[in-house]
């Protein structure tokens, strides 16, 4: 087998397509590098200079009642070290998460709740569309592509030519012809494939901009194993194709349209398709219930008011209510349109896994920390830390012995300075655990058809008559 | 003889996998974008409509001149399907009012969609094209010359009396009726599905421009069988040329165009450009703000402010709003009153007097600013994204792309003629307002005696620019593309004729 293998990897490093092949892979990773370099160093100093300011900005409020209304400023994103993995469409996923607060009536205001506003930023750009030259790009279009490139030929090849008589005549049991022909393959590409990578991480390490922990490089480990792993399936895929067909030019043919239909259309038609079936509450729908709840809400208030006219604490405790109430109210309206869209986008991504570029894209989305799974994990992040912080308010308070205890009023609530640093402070974490638990799935799919593949070619070739 | 030759290779080509495959692959693509694209397109449609009536409503409830301010907004374009260019992505409605110059980068888009959806990539029918057209063109022509000449056949042919021109004729006539045959039944399935929806109303122009659509796909298509053509020659062997013209295929369509822009243009707009335009834009807007108070200062009621005392119900507003990343300065001051008390009548004839100062003086400001902002824009926003377009066009899929774009009226230029049509509303409204003589009249800044009939007031119209305006367009970029074809067919010929078999 092994003699196999090394036959097939000197035929292909002689020719003309591993050739074009290491420029290809190298020259993307370069300009991929480069365009990192240039890149992420702005990007980082962004989210510095942004939590910055929200931080300054909090820790200016010493009142409690002012650190209750207005709630923790800006939550930013933090943008991933390993950006360069892929995009993930970040630029489209909003950064931050804002707070607002509601009119309920004339002079009363809610406090402070999270709502969720949008980044359209190709709205005003007018430059032409394309796809970011990240790892994802050169994984999932062009490695596939090679992958087909190299196996189109290389049973329907030899038959063509006649050596896979002379090679089966030899005691050669056909699995071994065909796993030694696989892992030829495999080394060639992964070859000039592991290079171009280290010159890319080399390239974007040495650099004093950018710095990779142990985490990172871990994270990038599997990103590497996923993208040799999609090889894998590709290069069966390509092997099962080939021993089904008895010429070259065929099965280059079919491969080239089943690469084409699943690698650039099948995911973005299928999203589109899949998208289609549940309509999530637009914006205008959200505002127009926003307006009506506020509405009530204020008429409700008032018609309670009318009874407390001689009654301070009541009325005090009227108003609390309301202005709390209030909030969460506007938090579960915003909640609710954001999980609306949270699940329309879900569903279109796992009906795309039928592609295995769109699930190569997952799986390098959840390691590298960028995407729609890592956004969703930010909500979560600003939603628990909205939490903390509405509870540290409502200890700060108890703590206390003077304040009336009503949150919500600012006569009601404790007139003792606040630290600024006892306010707890936002801190977006990643946790690569969680990320494995999300991208499970798909490595599962992932493995499951590679093994198709494999096990296809498998049973074609054994059957196949030379 | 040509005849003949053309029959043998059309025979040959026709009765191969490849095609059989290609049509089936272009006809399942074509028609299942179709009718996504067709479902996008009723969405889009609803939405503008929706906004439409809105829009209109809000107008209707206004009762003073001044706060007019009317949402226009861009219909999507039916063409949009087959090249959606910018068409989806850019501002969809824009505000118009007498004291400001509207932009596309002033442009919002109305909410209707989950914003999220902006993470897949959205393709059109052109884009299949690009894809496969290209695809199949080069799988048709790789062989076409290194073939025979590894059977022997080419020594065969040429040992008549057959001229070699002749040869290369008949194979790229051929080929080229055989890769009409997906382009055309695609186009044809997805014109009858169009045709039927009752949401999609082409006009006789549409058509036209479909028709210029088709003729340019074919000068795409033909330059890549040439560049398949010229491999097949070249490189005399099959194995050599399918893998040559694989590789070529991927770094022209898929890989050029992404890694060209990732490299060569800056991300963010020049910081010092910006500053500077911003400055000058707020130091004319600050100029006519001394103005607008010695004015105030001057006149017999004391103080700065807009209300001359004036006892009412209703709003005021002053300020100067900045946007860095829109180049844009511009102020807004403003009275609107609902009420007025009866003993501060008196004072309405100053409030009148100023309006009718200040009123000319804005709009004059915000065509001095505007002089600066459209040089501004130029500089740092549309010269990089058409410098970005040249450098596509390297590749002949940037060619192909831009040329569509330009026939469907989906390109920049289509998307400004809109922004156009907003100016010249604003530039028909001011021009009515001067006619009436509204700034100094009551009516500008109070809604109390009587409202305004909004009817009166020119209505805005959009129409798409006519055929003449996107064939001349789209002409350069489909010269082009027939030059491209010309210079590879003479290369080809050039090589073949001095060749040896």
């Amino acid at each position: 087998m092994w003699h196999i293998a090394k036959r097939e990897l000197y035929d292909n490093l002689n020719s003309l397509r591993f050739a074009l092949a290491t420029v290809l892979l190298f020259g993307l990773m370069l300009t991929n590098a480069v365009v990192h370099l240039r890149e992420h160093p702005v990007r980082v100093q962004k989210y510095h200079d942004a939590i910055t300011e929200s931080l300054n900005r909090l820790r200016a409020r010493t009142d409690l009642y002012e650190i209750a209304q207005w709630g923790p400023e800006l939550l930013h994103k933090k943008p991933s070290p390993l950006h360069f993995c892929t995009d993930g469409g970040d630029i489209v996923l909003p950064g931050t998460i804002y707070q607002s607060v509601s009119r309920i009536t004339n002079d009363l205001y809610t406090f402070w709740y999270l709502s969720y506003r949008y980044r359209t930023p190709n709205s005003k750009n007018i430059r032409p569309a394309t796809i970011k030259v990240d790892w994802e790009f050169v994984i999932g279009y062009v490695l596939s592509l090679i992958a087909i490139l190299f196996t189109f030929d290389s049973i329907s090849g030899e038959r063509e030519r006649g050596t896979l008589r002379l090679m089966l005549a030899n005691s050669i049991p056909r699995h071994t012809v065909l796993l030694g022909k696989f892992l030829g393959a495999l080394i060639s590409i992964s070859a000039p494939l592991t290079l171009a990578v280290l010159m890319n991480l080399l390239i974007i390490s040495v650099s004093n901009n950018v710095q990779l922990d142990a985490e990172a490089w871990r994270r990038l480990g599997i990103v590497f194993f996923v993208a040799v792993l999609y090889l894998c399936l590709f290069l069966a895929l390509g092997l099962l194709v080939s021993s089904r067909v008895q010429q070259n030019a065929t099965s280059l043919v079919i491969l080239l349209l089943i690469w084409v239909s699943f690698v650039v259309f099948i995911p973005s038609t299928l999203a589109s398709i899949a998208s289609g079936f549940s309509n999530p509450m637009t914006y205008d729908e959200y505002r127009e219930r926003h307006d009506r709840l506020y509405s009530e809400l204020g008429d409700e208030y008032n018609a309670r008011l009318q009874g407390t006219r001689e009654l301070p604490t009541e009325r005090m405790q009227l108003t609390g209510e309301y202005v709390t109430k209030g909030a969460a109210r506007g938090e579960r309206l915003s909640h609710e349109r954001l999980n609306q869209e949270h699940a329309q986008i879900q569903l279109a991504r796992s009906v795309t896994r039928i592609s295995p570029v769109a699930i190569v894209q997952h799986l390098i989305e959840a390691f590298a920390g960028t995407g729609f799974e890592r956004h969703r994990q930010f909500v979560e992040n600003v939603q628990d830390y909205a939490r903390e912080y509405r509870e540290f308010v409502g200890d700060m308070d108890r703590a206390d012995p003077d304040s009336p205890h009503t949150i919500g009023v600012r006569e009601g609530m404790s007139k003792k300075p606040v630290n600024p640093e006892a306010v707890p402070k936002f801190e977006d974490r990643l946790s690569l655990s969680r990320d494995f638990n999300t991208a499970a799935v798909d490595l599962l799919l992932l493995v499951l058809f590679f093994v198709v593949f494999f096990s296809g070619a498998y049973l074609a070739f054994v059957r196949v008559e030379v | 003889m040509l005849l003949t030759l053309i029959r043998r290779e059309l025979l040959d080509n026709l009765m191969t996998f490849r095609f059989a495959a290609a049509v089936f692959i272009t006809l399942l693509l074509v028609v299942a974008n179709t009718v996504v694209l067709l479902k996008d397109y009723e969405r889009r449609l609803a939405a503008y409509n929706t906004a439409l009536k809105t829009h209109q409503d809000k107008v209707r409830e206004l009762k003073a001149y001044s706060g007019y301010e009317l949402n226009i907004d861009r219909p999507p374009n039916p063409l949009s399907i087959f090249n959606a260019g910018l068409d989806k992505r850019l501002g969809n409605q824009v505000r118009v009012y007498h004291a400001f110059v509207p932009t596309l980068w002033d442009a919002k888009m109305h909410g209707s969609d989950n914003p999220f959806l902006n993470i897949f990539t959205s393709i059109d029918i052109i884009f299949i094209f690009e894809v496969i057209l290209s695809l199949i063109a080069l799988l048709f022509a790789y062989d076409a010359l290194a073939g025979e000449r590894e059977q022997g056949t080419l020594r065969l042919v040429l040992a008549q009396s057959v001229r070699r021109g002749h040869i290369l004729l008949a194979k790229y006539i051929s080929a080229m009726l055989c890769l009409l045959v997906p382009l055309l039944l695609s186009l044809l399935l997805a014109m009858i599905l169009l045709t039927n929806n009752r949401s999609v109303s082409f006009s006789p122009d549409d058509f036209l421009r479909i028709g210029g659509i088709v003729l340019t796909s074919l000068a795409y298509l033909s330059v890549f069988y040439f560049i398949g053509m010229l491999i097949s020659e070249v490189s005399r062997r099959t194995s050599t040329a399918l893998m040559l013209s694989m590789f070529i295929w991927g770094f022209l369509v898929l890989v050029y165009p992404n890694m060209i822009l990732a490299v060569m243009s800056p991300s963010r707009p020049p910081r010092a450009q910006v500053d500077s335009a911003m400055k000058q834009m707020e130091q004319i807007w600050e100029e006519f703000d001394r103005e607008r108070k010695d004015f105030l200062i001057n006149d017999p009621v004391p103080g700065e402010s807009i209300w001359f005392k004036i006892g009412a119900v209703g709003g005021s507003h002053e300020y100067l709003a900045k946007r860095a990343l829109a180049l844009d300065v511009h102020f807004r001051t403003g009275l609107n009153l609902e009420e007025i008390n009866e003993r501060s009548e008196p004072q309405v004839p100053y409030a009148q007097n100023y309006f009718r100062f200040l009123e000319p003086r804005v709009i004059s400001t915000a065509e001095k600013t505007w002089l600066l902002r459209e040089q501004g824009l130029k500089n740092i926003f549309v010269q990089p994204a058409s410098m970005d377009r040249i450098l596509l066009k390297f590749s002949p899929v940037g060619i192909y792309d831009s040329a569509t774009q330009a026939w469907a009226g989906t390109d920049l230029h289509g998307i400004r003629d809109f922004f156009d049509a907003a100016r010249q509303h604003r530039q028909r409204v001011i021009d009515y307002f001067y006619d009436t003589k509204v700034f100094g009249t009551r009516q500008w800044f109070a809604g109390d005696k009587q409202t305004v009939d909004w009817n009166a007031l020119p209505q805005f119209s959009f129409k798409r620019s006519d055929i003449g305006i996107n064939t001349e367009r789209a002409l350069p970029d489909v010269c082009l593309l027939l030059l491209i074809n010309v210079i590879l067919f003479t290369v080809i010929f050039l090589i073949f004729v001095k060749s040896e078999v």
